[in-house]
């Protein structure tokens, strides 16, 4: 069973990478080049896959909170930090890439237009979900408060769309993409996507397992410096 | 129905008389928020850089702070002597505790905000004769949605524990889109010409209105003693 898991987590991530090496390489070979921003606008093809994970990881957040708050299972909420560590991970691919085309295409790193804004607000609002989980000891209390904090996070995300959108906005929108492009950016989708999972996936055994371990270490007994049970005084 | 507010004004009144017996926050959180208000205006070169309309910006920076510190000392004052174990054996809804909370916070705050806005209008030049009234509103109505989500996370905080700034640190992200359209609305009031959109302010009323439904929602799941 294990030697069988073992070699299914190899093929996996030997799959995700050769995906991935193919993918990269289709950027290169096989789009044409874009007329106006030339050579940096391959960093779309990275860049719109690894936002919608995004998307998909915060997604796996919020059913996991509420699961958490339905069942109190401690796995919901082993499987809730799991996704939100990958959320945070892919939102600041999302916000890198950008901002390296941004300097590129706009001559600037930042600006506060809708979108950027967005991704900026939402990455916040998950990097505050795993500061506040660091921050509590008790593992049952822990869980409560992140799920609560996740799920008011969650559904903050379309109210931060929806107030970005009143901000000046210059991010390209709906744009007509070549076929090789459209091909290209499935064969990127893939293997951000399997990336993704698998992280999430990993992550959870992780801690899943450091969570057995210290429900183990409470079990151990323990004596107490300087104390002598007593009937052992000497 | 008539018993439910008898009950919210019951608690309300509790928190509101405990403040003005001790004086303990209202005091320490209006020198907080003049002292905001002097440190940006310093900062930002006494408003000749950033014009009048810096003055919502800062304003909101003073109140968010502010509210933060009323928030806290609200909910210290259940954790004090078991309250809040007396509080969750009475015979009262758990959604009843938190319109009581909420409205408690928000009377602090409303008075938070009338010693601090005249400071703010002053110290930045900014006319409010075009829309004084609008302006209110929109102020009003921002530090309704901030409350309703301080109220839950001042609840789920106090019971874990935390360092002081943790609360902060929870809230300021999930109420941006309130800051936003807030000083987006203000910014169409008060600049050349005036005229504001409703969409901005069914926006910020939708806002509210999701804030304090999820919040009252989630907070009986996280009231412990």
């Amino acid at each position: 069973m294990s030697a069988l898991r073992r070699g299914f987590n190899v093929g996996y991530w030997l799959l995700a990478a050769a995906l991935f090496a193919g993918a990269v390489a289709m950027v290169f070979v096989n789009t044409p080049e874009e007329r106006t921003m030339g050579m940096i606008q391959k960093t779309f093809y990275i860049h719109l896959p690894l936002a919608i994970n995004t998307f998909l990881a915060c997604l796996v957040v919020f059913i996991a909170n509420i699961g958490y708050l339905w069942q109190r299972k401690a796995w919901w909420d082993d499987l809730a930090a799991a996704a939100a560590n990958v959320a945070v991970l892919l939102c600041s691919g999302v916000l890198l890439t950008g901002m390296i085309w941004a300097r590129s295409a706009w001559g600037q790193w930042w600006t506060w237009s809708p979108r950027l804004t967005f991704s900026f607000l939402l990455w916040l609002l998950y990097v505050v979900f795993l500061m506040v989980r660091a921050s509590v000891d008790a593992p049952q209390r822990r869980a409560i408060v992140s799920a609560v904090y996740g799920v008011v996070a969650f559904l903050d995300v379309p109210l931060v769309y929806l107030s970005a959108r009143l901000l000046p906005d210059i991010h390209p929108g709906n744009v007509q993409l070549d076929p090789a492009m459209k091909l290209t950016l499935a064969a990127c989708f893939v293997p951000v996507t399997m990336i993704a999972a698998g992280l999430i996936v990993v992550r959870y055994q992780l801690n899943r397992r450091a969570a057995a371990g210290s429900a183990a270490a409470r079990l151990v007994y323990r004596p107490t410096p300087g104390l002598t049970p007593v009937g052992e005084a000497a | 129905m008539t018993r439910t507010l008898q009950q919210i004004v019951l608690l309300t009144g509790k928190d509101l008389r405990i403040e003005a017996r001790t004086r303990q926050t209202l005091g320490l959180v209006i020198v907080l928020g003049i002292l905001i208000v002097t440190v940006l205006g310093l900062g930002l070169g006494s408003g000749q850089q950033t014009g009048a309309l810096g003055a919502p910006a800062v304003l909101w920076v003073a109140y968010l702070f502010a509210g933060v510190l009323c928030f806290e000392k609200t909910m210290t004052l259940e954790r004090q002597d078991g309250a809040l174990a007396g509080l969750l054996l009475a015979p009262i809804d758990r959604g009843v505790i938190y319109a009581g909370k909420l409205l408690s916070n928000l009377v602090l705050m409303l008075t938070v905000a009338a010693a601090i806005t005249p400071v703010g209008v002053l110290f930045f030049g900014f006319d409010l004769s075009p829309a004084p009234g609008g302006f209110a509103a929109v102020m009003a109505l921002g530090m309704l949605g901030f409350a309703a989500v301080g109220t839950l996370f001042a609840a789920l905080v106090s019971s874990t524990r935390l360092q002081g700034g943790m609360l902060a640190m929870v809230v300021f992200p999930i109420i941006l889109p309130l800051v936003i359209v807030s000083t987006r609305l203000l910014n169409e009031m008060f600049r050349e010409g005036g005229g504001w959109q409703a969409s901005s302010l069914l926006l910020l009323l939708a806002f509210d209105g999701i804030f304090l439904v999820v919040s009252w929602l989630l907070f009986e799941l996280i009231l412990e003693p």
